[in-house]
């Protein structure tokens, strides 16, 4: 294993997650706001475990009946008694009749049981489930910029382990913490009403296991973290490798990534190791310590048998609720560290709930008017997504209704921005945008939704069918509208030689298809609803010639008849469009139709000149 | 268990420190039962009124046992778990190197995901059994037989009455477990669902507010969170069930102790320090029999896991050296290619078919044409990383002929995904090499790719770490990357996967210009999108649904083929609009 790892890269692995507060009252406090509405729930969770602790201390308080009651008694008697001779039976029934409290007592516990692990999950998942839908409700509020801002990822991560991290704080984490820590006291009390002396005794030596437990979790903690890192870094490498393959094989460098592999699990068990030490030691220790503790209450507890200060029975009675309550110490450091992932993860999910959305809709949206026309107005628009670098300025423009606006110009002229804008993902920071005479920040969107057709660059497949993609949940959306859109962007070929049709399951983002049969489902998409109102972000992806004349006539038939503002890449879709804007660093330097700005002579003349140049000539020329 | 043995074997290489470790266990046992019996005793002989001056050495006995056996219980984890954890290092680095020499038809038909899961659940699974797994079932295979053994000498009727339970508790556990496992990757993948739709939503989240879906959106999620949630109920209630049965038999073994065991007390054969040592080490091997019905539960899924290793372990590459394969000493960089096809694995029909033609030595060869047509395939078996229909020579000799040596180190290839690895700059390049590459060098090729100034500018220069922990590099920067990296092996033949698609039309002119006279003589393999790229290429290759098109110069192909013809239009209006 020679290849060993750089220095940055194995500090890295150790310092993988910040430490939080074990206990932090503010979060609880909120968190407290999403489990109130369940609190009948927690009640009845608690009333569970209270009832099952009972029967468990129960059991053995049966036990030491029978040993101090119809034993001892028989024993007295038979000591009593000149010859030693016994009647036993009126003793042994007792002691049957305490045998039938314990089969009573044990199959009530195992209901109880039953019922704990179902009540306890049962709450979690409730408050788990409201705040995982609350949480990703107020992110689909969010803006587009904040998306931008965020890797999709660490998001899903918010949704995912974050809240099954809490679900952890819900069930094992507080409310069994909270009961854990009820039965220590109870039981300790309990102790003492068997024996004072004894019981004082166990007071003074739980401070060492609950300081051992408490210490070496902490250590299992960090230790853990590290493996899990580690672990992390070995099969991100592995999926490295996998994904390079072919890079890998042409360039013979097998035998390198193999030792650079072994470098990594080289660390890996460096880490694991480490576990092992702690938890060889942990377990060996907290047994050590117990036995202390049950061979001092031998030790006192001999004594006071021989006095008579404590009874057989008694002795055996606390031997057993020793055991109660060791359990809950020697969990404590679990405990400690689940309460501790819980509020990392909460704060992260706290720090979402409390973004407030940048794009707000006003209280009383103003509806479109009907019948909806499509006609938008730019004004004055201005706009930077980083105040420094102004993106649009002052731009005004118009589409008339049942227009088609094609905007031409240069990356990074502002061609996206305007699609982003007119589809409010961001507002404008000077000027306005109306719709039909409305200004969109004033608009209702869900007005809006069912009269646009939207067809992006790249555009996004949904896993589900295809019928759900072309649908989208959207109500406007009928059969016989989606066999019109079908047909129309002739969709409806390639569609019928899917092995289930419409309901053909589409893998993520749509990999099944190609890229053209995507772009043709996206067409069919924006047309199923009927809009009035069309964006069109062309593809510029290459595809056969067949496949393009397709795009291109069903390009146009989304286009014929409303109003459009399509990004073009196709010349056909420029050249048939009513008005072209040549845009440039954000301003608008030509309008008009394609004949208009030939004779016009400016950029766009330039342009088309160039795409009817002899081939020969243009490549002498080059 | 004959699935199992090879990896029994891998356990047995580290043959003394696992023999040490087994050794520890029926010590542990041993004293386990000892300390029972100690206090027992103690009881009885308190209960006989005996003076407790015994107690105070009882007690350093106690603590002494207790300490040794804490120190046997240390030392058997230690080793057992050790030994475990380096077997599931070779076992991965054995996986590892399988993979890294298996051909790329084995990686193309297998999903990376399954892979990975090979070298992870399931040689954590496999693991499980034989490492831990095995130390907890010896210890009950001690713990348990003997602690019976013990009572039954003390009373045969009460440890017969309370050993029935017990073997009920192991067999729940062992019913159960599977019954569980079923439970919980229903919740896990339901939890995946969860995640592919907030992947989803998040990921399209121009589509979901260009449609207004967001309600749409919260209603998918919804539903997929009240999925999870009634899988983990239904998780929770399997779960119950087990404990409640398992608690019941369990308790159940403490019923003959009550009343068989009280009544023997009534009848004096028994004594209170009788009783204890039922009661005592009832409590003592609980653990152990869940182990036993545990670690059954766990055996059909290790097994299972076994096999999915092993089938990985099995595979054979097709990719073979011949038997007696041909080295070259020097290396023109002449491709000549005969009848060249390839059909994938379970396709219907060829990706690629038909393909002859000849690269001289330091010409370009431009392989241009749709999305799909095959340009990537023809690309990939050029290098062999698939074996060809046809035949491809290199310098004249068959590829198929030549040591695997020979034929890629004259290659270079720069991948269509700009693959790099999440390492420093520096490494990345040195991929390429070699040997590590001096500093001269370094400058050299990061200036060759026009990527100098940006190296510069990282903030650890050559050092700096890139991709997922370190800096972002953008898509331009890492197609030069990926080239630096090829030329850093000075290849006599280039292969270039759409490898410019993203940087700007100037630079790569220059990167271009660059690679052709760094190479005075270096032949070049280009597949692009871009029909810029492969201008000035001596010849161009025109694909369409894996078949050739046509054949010829920039100019010979504007004449020839239309789709040549009408993208050169298309490309050429945008390109224009990018200079505006």
């Amino acid at each position: 294993m020679s290849a060993d790892l750089p220095d940055e890269l194995t500090e890295e692995l150790d310092k993988d997650e910040v430490a939080t507060k074990a206990w932090d009252s503010a979060v609880l406090a909120r968190l407290w706001r999403f489990a109130r509405p369940h609190r009948g729930k927690f009640a009845l969770s608690f009333a569970i475990l209270a009832g099952l602790f009972f029967l468990e201390l129960a059991a053995p308080w049966l036990l030491k009946h029978a040993i101090d009651g119809p034993i001892a008694a028989a024993d007295a008697a038979r000591n009593a008694s000149e010859s030693g001779e016994l009647d036993a039976t009126p003793y042994v029934h007792t002691l049957l009749f305490l045998g039938g409290g314990y089969l009573l007592i044990i199959l009530l516990a195992a209901v109880f049981r039953f019922l704990e692990e179902n009540q306890l999950t049962r709450t979690g998942q409730a408050v788990v489930n409201d705040l995982r839908t609350h949480l990703f409700a107020h992110m689909q509020r969010l803006e587009l910029a904040w998306f931008d801002r965020h890797p999709t990822g660490s998001l899903v991560t918010r949704v995912t382990s974050d809240v099954e991290n809490l679900n952890e704080l819900f069930t094992s984490g507080l409310v069994v913490l909270l009961f854990d820590m009820i039965k220590v006291a109870v039981v300790l009390g309990l102790l003492f009403v068997v024996s004072p002396t004894l019981a004082t005794l166990v007071l003074l030596l739980t401070p060492v296991l609950v300081g051992v437990s408490l210490v070496f979790r902490g250590g299992a903690r960090r230790a853990h973290r590290s493996v899990r890192a580690r672990l992390a870094r070995t099969n991100g490498y592995l999926q490295e490798v996998l994904s390079g393959i072919r890079v890998v094989q042409v360039f013979r460098r097998e035998e390198r990534v193999s030792q650079r592999f072994g470098a990594h699990l080289a660390a890996y068990l460096a880490a694991n190791f480490r576990t092992i030490l702690l938890f060889a030691l942990f377990f060996p220790i907290v047994a050590w310590v117990t036995v202390l503790i049950q061979a001092g209450v031998l030790l006192r507890g001999g004594s006071a048998i021989l006095a008579g200060d404590v009874t057989l029975g008694d002795f055996i009675l606390f031997w057993f609720w020793l055991q109660v309550f060791v359990g809950p110490i020697r969990e404590l450091g679990e405990r400690y560290n689940v309460l501790q992932s819980a509020f990392a993860s909460a704060e992260r999910i706290f720090a979402i709930l409390d973004t407030p959305p940048g794009i707000t809709t006003p209280a009383a949206p103003r509806a479109l008017p009907l019948p909806f026309h499509g006609h938008v107005r730019f004004e004055n628009v201005s706009f930077a997504y980083d105040a420094r670098v102004p993106v649009l300025s002052e731009l005004s423009f118009e589409i008339p209704p049942g227009a088609t606006v094609a905007l031409v110009g240069a990356t990074g002229a502002g061609k996206s921005t305007i699609v982003n804008l007119l589809l409010r993902f961001y507002d404008p920071s000077a000027g306005r945008i109306t719709l039909d005479g409305i200004d969109l920040r004033e608009l209702d969107p869900a007005s809006l939704r069912e009269r646009l057709g939207l067809v992006l660059q790249e555009d996004f497949l949904f896993t589900g069918s295809v019928r759900d993609n072309l649908v989208l949940g959207r109500a406007g959306v009928s059969p016989e509208s989606l066999t019109r859109a079908l047909e129309a962007s002739t969709a409806s070929d390639f569609v019928r030689r899917l092995p289930k049709g419409l309901d053909t399951e589409l893998a993520e983002r749509g990999a099944t298809l190609s890229t053209g049969e995507r772009e043709l489902v996206a067409i069919a998409r924006a047309l199923a609803a009927g809009p009035a109102m069309v964006i069109l972000d062309e593809a510029t992806s290459s595809v056969d010639s067949a496949t393009e004349a397709r795009i291109e006539a069903a390009t146009h038939e989304l286009l014929r008849g409303r109003s459009a503002l399509v990004v073009a890449h196709r010349l056909s879709t420029v050249r048939r469009a009513d008005k072209i804007l040549v845009l440039h660093h954000g301003k608008l330097r030509e309008s008009g139709t394609h004949a208009e700005l030939l004779a016009h002579g400016g950029i766009y003349a330039r342009l088309h000149a160039l795409q009817f140049r002899e081939p020969d000539a243009e490549l002498r020329a080059g | 268990m004959r699935r199992l043995y090879g990896f029994v074997q891998r356990f047995l290489r580290h043959r003394r420190a696992l023999l040490l470790g087994i050794g520890c266990i029926p010590l542990i046992s041993l004293c386990d039962i000892r300390l029972t019996l100690w206090f027992g005793d103690a009881l009885s002989r308190l209960s006989a009124k005996e003076d407790p001056a015994f107690l105070s050495r009882l007690f350093v006995l106690l603590l002494g046992v207790a300490a040794v056996q804490g120190l046997f219980r240390f030392l058997a984890r230690w080793w057992i778990v050790g030994v475990s954890r380096r077997v599931e290092v070779e076992l991965k680095q054995d996986l590892f190197d399988k993979l890294a020499h298996l051909s790329l038809a084995f990686h193309v038909r297998s999903r990376s995901g399954d892979i990975v899961s090979r070298l992870t659940s399931d040689v954590e699974n496999v693991r499980m059994l034989i490492g831990p797994g095995s130390m907890y079932v010896l210890g009950s295979l001690f713990m348990v037989p003997g602690s019976l053994w013990v009572l039954f000498h003390i009373s045969p009727g009460v440890t017969l009455a309370m050993s029935f339970p017990l073997l009920l508790v192991a067999v729940a556990m062992m019913i159960m477990t599977p019954r569980l496992q079923r439970y919980s990757m229903a919740v896990q993948e339901s939890l995946a669902d969860i995640a592919t739709h907030a992947q989803e939503s998040f990921a399209g989240i121009r589509v979901v507010k260009g449609y207004g879906l967001g309600e749409h959106e919260n209603r998918r999620f919804r539903a997929a969170s009240e999925t999870n949630r009634a899988h983990q109920l239904d998780l929770a209630r399997a779960r119950g069930v087990q404990d409640a049965w398992i608690h019941l038999a369990y308790d159940l073994a403490f019923l003959p102790i009550l009343v068989v065991g009280g009544w023997a007390m009534i009848d004096r054969t028994l004594d209170a320090g009788d009783l204890f040592k039922f009661v005592d080490l009832g409590f003592k091997v609980f653990w152990p029999v869940i182990a036993l019905g545990w670690i059954a539960g766990l055996y059909p899924r290790a097994v299972a896991s076994a096999e999915r290793i092993d089938e990985v372990l099995e595979q054979r590459s097709e990719i073979v050296e011949a038997q007696s394969a041909r080295t070259l000493a020097r290396v023109e960089g002449r491709l000549t290619l005969r009848e060249v096809g390839f059909t994938y694995e379970g396709a219907a029909r060829p990706a690629l078919g038909g393909v002859t033609l000849e690269v001289a030595p330091g010409t370009t060869l431009g392989v241009v044409g749709p999305t799909g047509s095959g340009k990537s395939t023809l690309l990939n078996l050029l290098g062999r990383l698939f074996e060809a229909q046809g035949e491809v020579r290199l310098d004249g000799v068959p590829i198929r002929e030549l040591d695997l040596d020979s034929l890629r180190g004259a290659l270079a290839y720069v991948p269509q995904d700009s693959f790099l690895f999440s390492d420093t700059y520096r490494a990345n390049l040195e991929f390429g090499a070699a040997q590590p590459l001096e500093e001269a060098e370094l400058r050299r090729l990061t200036r060759e790719v026009a990527m100098e100034a940006e190296v510069a500018a990282f903030p650890n220069g050559l050092e700096q770490l890139i991709g997922e922990r370190g800096v972002t590099l953008s898509g331009g920067q890492r197609q030069r990357t990926c080239i630096a990296r090829a030329l850093a092996r000075d290849p006599r033949v280039l292969i270039l996967d759409d490898a410019l698609s993203a940087v700007d039309t100037e630079t790569e002119a220059r990167l271009l210009a660059n690679l052709r006279q760094a190479g005075k003589g270096r032949t070049v393999v280009v597949a692009a999108h871009r029909l810029t790229t492969v201008r000035s290429a001596e010849q161009i290759l025109v694909l369409r649904e894996g078949r050739p098109e046509a054949l010829g110069t920039h100019a010979e192909l504007l004449e020839r083929s239309r789709w040549y013809r009408d993208t050169w239009e298309r490309q050429r209006m945008t390109a224009e609009l990018e200079v505006l």
